[in-house]
């Protein structure tokens, strides 16, 4: 608990630093002021590291204060059903193109039903799988012209 | 654990059609839809040329085969062309310079020499524009002026360094004797954009597409100083070419159609037949009209070469503006 | 003006052919607006294949609703399930979705149909007499100016999330580093794409926002999607209040002028437009503690001012020919390709076609306005579709938004990325509008700023040499300090009235 709290301040000041490391290692411009491109990434940098670190002694202060919401996050299916969902997004990512859009889209809803929604109600489920991906299909596809694979 | 379980079957699906997606069979070509590639977003300049051809191709009956449009916007095309490569000879994709210049500016590993040359289609000019109150009233005036305090003069161009309009002021530049790379621009998002910053005299002279600025000239809202074509530009006989204005330079903005490497002589003879007929048809013509594009048909053999000289100019160019060291 | 083209364009216009177009362009652009990543750009470009076969007259007017129709129907997930379609649509989550939380689902939805259509009836009527100045004005604006106005936009977003400053600022600051990747305008030189070429182009706005919006806000409400299950939602009148009409009055009506005129800037669009209308409907308003927990007058002023931006931005397009924003550069490419080519020649040309366009908006904000309200009884019943059945499909809407925009799975992995940093953020109470609207204008704001140094020759005196620019600077530092300057006075008239007790009491 204490640990997430600390670690998001910490991941920011962490990517200011990343952030201003990589500006200043910007390619120099072929063409006027050579440093141009690197001004603007270098100020927000910095400006960016500052708060997070007066955010980070915010959250030092405030560490005993408990956040219910990050409770919930790890309690219950909560963390399971987060995490089901971004890993079936990337995989749906990976079988968009090979699959084509009708199978996979049937497949990540209707996984994301199911796991959801719960087996009991396979038919609702269903119908609202198969539904959903033809009617969008034809929509997008046939109606707007949209070329899905 | 039952949900895991799914993904093998997933790897197998997708194993099986990854075999069965790519079996295409000689003989007759087309043997399926046409696909043809515009590596941009709806609404561009390579968007519009994809969908005329579609019209065309489809409206006049030339090609019986479905013609989709695809649009693969990304990297100045190199998302889209990257894709073309990867696909069989039912796919092709529109081109520009920019084919060239991604890779002479070192932004990819993609040249021309990676696709098959189909067919070279339209082009347009380059225009170098003055606010309509302007000090100078000639190309030569604007010229001698740069070439006595470059710094001073600021040119509108958009929406990056490195394409056609900065690069055929580049070469006016070199052949008057000003080191481009001492030009002072400043870059705008776009073509509408440079031309707003004309009008609002943001800027001192802007080098863009002459469609982005033949309407404005008529109506006397600015002065063109200078195209970049042969011959005097019709319904803007009075403004000059570069070689006219004593500047020996002819620089097309032109725009083609490439497929897929390792095509068959068959494959490219089809398309050399249905674009040369179809470039005669009078849709096409209204096309050309309506976009102030000029026809500039050239065919597969032609374009091979065409391609090569511009590969050497473009080369010199980019090196002499400054871009690469 | 001239009254015989006028009439002659309302006569087009008011075609039974022409008649139709406006109601189907407007069905179809609001239903494809209302889709969590699909807005009017979008819109517009899909529905583009349509006005192949159709004479240019038409096409124009069918294309221009469409536009008004996915701005009118934008607002509706913002305000439903509090997943913008468009950056303009954004201002409306602010408070159309507490409302909607608080069973205020159908006044809110009625408010904003009513607030949009005054804000488009208001712009037309600029639009018809002041087209021509107000394209001058346009030009004006040079790089220190628009600097100035997206300088304004961002202390404006940051005067908002008062109390949680720090974090307001951090996210805006993560919005300006987002934008700084792809290729810099100025010189050509790659920044932070990490060889992708599809980074090149940078990160679009609109993958953040889906990702932040929509797909956070799902895995948010997996927090407690059990709990969710027997609580029944209110849906409550499909109308508003005669009070609520009342607060919204005022703020309607200052924010569609305003909004047009932003509007009118190429480049600021209904983004600037609709933030400028929010902050000033706050600062302007006497209960400014109820803005971000349901405030009527917080979601009618800003769906007034981006609609009004939406008009506002056909005056570029259709006097210099130079689109202001991305839809009206979709509607451009499409009217060369129907062989009308906007521009300073068309009004004197083609004056009809013109007058027709513009007289067809009057009509369109009709159509609109019936048609969305008509729709406010159905919407609302999306609310009721159990939470479990409904969030899969935001889900899936968001992935077909992300691959319409580039036709790319690449984008799918930032869409994820995003997701879990919006939930994070809602989870440890970030503002994310200050994030997405720096991403939006972080580029062009950045651009702007080293050319105006450019063509001032390194001088910073160019953002205090014209009179809109100290005009701009001044409004900025007012947004900001706005806030502070009331409280003062506040308190000082409280210390007032206590002496005063005080001094009765003893």
């Amino acid at each position: 608990m204490k640990l997430i709290k600390i670690s998001v301040p910490a991941f920011f000041t962490l990517f200011s630093i990343i952030f201003l490391i990589a500006s200043l290692n910007l390619p120099k411009a072929n063409l006027g002021n050579p440093d141009a491109p690197m001004y603007f990434p270098v100020g927000i940098s910095i400006i960016m590291l500052i708060f997070s670190v007066i955010y980070f002694i915010q959250e030092v202060k405030n560490l005993h204060v408990e956040n219910e919401e990050i409770k919930q996050i790890l309690s219950g299916r909560t963390p399971k059903l987060i995490g089901f969902t971004l890993l079936f997004g990337l995989i749906y990512a990976f079988i968009f193109n090979p699959l084509g859009y009708l199978i996979s889209t049937i497949i990540y809803l209707g996984a994301l039903l199911f796991y959801l929604n719960g087996y009991k109600k396979w038919l609702v489920n269903i119908i609202v799988t198969i539904s959903f991906s033809f009617i969008s299909w034809y929509a997008f596809s046939e109606l707007l012209g949209v070329s899905l694979p | 654990m039952r949900k895991l379980a799914m993904i093998p079957i997933l790897l197998l699906l997708l194993f099986m059609t990854a075999c069965s997606g790519s079996a295409s069979g000689n003989g007759d070509y087309p043997t399926q839809n046409i696909e043809i590639v515009a590596p941009a977003s709806p609404g561009g300049g390579w968007d519009l040329t994809a969908r005329s051809l579609e019209k065309v191709l489809s409206g006049q009956e030339l090609v019986k085969q479905n013609i989709n449009v695809v649009n693969k916007p990304g990297g100045g095309g190199e998302v889209g062309w990257k894709y073309l490569k990867s696909q069989d000879s039912h796919s092709l994709a529109v081109n520009s310079s920019l084919v060239l210049t991604n890779n002479l500016l070192g932004q990819s590993d993609l040249t021309y020499k990676d696709f098959t040359p189909i067919a070279t289609l339209a082009t347009e000019w380059q225009a170098l524009a003055v606010p309509a109150d302007s000090e100078f009233s000639t190309a030569s005036e604007f010229l001698e002026a740069t070439k006595a305090d470059p710094a001073s003069i600021k040119i509108g161009v958009g929406p990056g360094l490195g394409n056609d309009d900065h690069l055929s002021l580049v070469q006016a530049a070199s052949e008057f004797g000003i080191n481009p790379s001492q030009l002072n621009f400043l870059v705008y998002e776009g073509g509408g954009d440079v031309v707003t910053a004309l009008l609002g005299g943001h800027v001192d002279a802007v080098t863009t597409s002459l469609s982005e600025v033949k309407d404005q000239h008529l109506a006397g809202k600015l002065k063109i100083l200078a195209v970049s074509s042969e011959k005097p530009v019709k319904g803007i006989e009075d403004v000059p070419t570069w070689k006219e204005a004593g500047v020996d330079m002819v620089f097309p903005h032109w725009r083609g159609i490439m497929g897929p490497p390792d095509m068959t002589e068959e494959e490219i003879a089809y398309w050399d037949e249905k674009l040369s007929k179809m470039v005669k048809t009078d849709e096409w013509k209204k096309i050309l009209e309506n976009n102030d594009w000029e026809g500039f048909y050239k065919n597969s053999e032609e374009t091979k070469a065409f391609l090569q000289e511009q590969h050497d100019l473009y080369k010199q160019l980019v090196e002499d503006s400054g871009l690469v060291n | 003006m001239d009254v015989s083209s006028f009439m002659e364009g309302l006569s087009i216009a008011l075609e039974p052919m022409n008649i139709m177009w406006i109601i189907i362009g407007g069905f179809l652009g609001t239903v494809v607006g209302m889709l969590p990543g699909l807005g009017p750009a979008t819109a517009v470009a899909v529905l583009i294949p349509i006005t192949f076969s159709m004479n240019p007259i038409s096409a124009i007017i069918l294309m221009a609703s469409i536009y008004y129709g996915a701005m009118y129907g934008g607002s509706r997930s913002s305000i439903l399930l509090n997943t913008p379609g468009d950056g303009s649509a954004i201002a409306a989550t602010f408070d159309g979705y507490p409302m909607a939380k608080n069973g205020q689902a159908g006044p809110a939805l009625a408010i904003s149909a009513v607030a949009s259509f005054i804000g488009g009836i208001i712009a037309v009527v600029g639009f018809i007499f002041l087209a021509v100045p107000l394209a001058d004005f346009a030009l004006k604006f040079g790089p220190a100016e628009y600097f100035l106005l997206m300088l304004l936009t961002l202390s404006a977003i940051i005067a908002l999330s008062i109390g949680k400053m720090v974090k307001g600022f951090l996210a805006m600051m993560i919005g300006l580093a987002l934008s700084t990747v792809g290729i810099d305008t100025q010189t050509g030189v790659y920044r932070f794409t990490m060889g992708i070429p599809h980074f090149s182009d940078g990160i679009d706005f609109l993958i953040v926002i889906i990702g932040v919006y929509a797909i956070g806000e799902v895995l948010y409400n997996f927090l407690n999607i059990d709990q969710q299950k027997k609580e029944k939602k209110k849906v409550g009148k499909v109308w508003f209040s005669k009070e609520q009409w009342k607060r919204s009055r005022m703020p309607i009506l200052r924010s569609g002028p305003i909004g047009f005129i932003v509007g009118v800037l190429p480049g600021a669009g209904g983004t600037i437009a609709s933030m400028i209308g929010y902050t000033t409907a706050k600062q302007t308003s006497k209960n400014p503690d109820e803005f971000g927990k349901g405030a009527v007058e917080g979601l009618a002023a800003p769906e007034s001012a981006n609609n009004a931006a939406s008009v506002g931005a056909m005056i570029p397009l259709l006097t210099m020919g130079i689109p202001g924003s991305g839809t009206t550069a979709v509607m451009l490419g499409a009217l060369i390709m129907l062989g009308l080519r906007p521009g300073p020649l068309l009004f004197e040309q083609q004056p009809d076609t013109v007058w027709a366009l513009v007289n067809s908006m009057f009509i369109g904000n009709i159509a609109l306005i019936i048609i969305n309200i008509l729709l406010v009884g159905l919407l609302v019943k999306i609310l009721d579709t159990p939470a479990k059945v409904l969030y899969p499909l935001i889900v899936m809407l968001a992935f077909i938004g992300t691959y319409t925009l580039s036709y790319s799975t690449v984008d799918f992995f930032l869409l994820l990325v995003f997701g879990l940093f919006g939930l994070m953020m809602k989870v440890m109470d970030f503002p994310i509008a200050p994030l997405v609207l720096a991403l939006i204008v972080g580029a062009d704001m950045e651009q702007n700023f080293r050319m105006a140094v450019l063509s001032s020759n390194g001088s910073l005196g160019i953002f205090f040499s014209s009179g809109v620019s100290i005009a701009l600077l001044v409004l900025t530092i007012l947004s900001l300090f706005y806030p502070l300057i009331l409280k003062l006075v506040k308190n000082k008239n409280n210390n007032k009235t206590q002496d005063d007790e005080v001094y009765k009491s003893s």
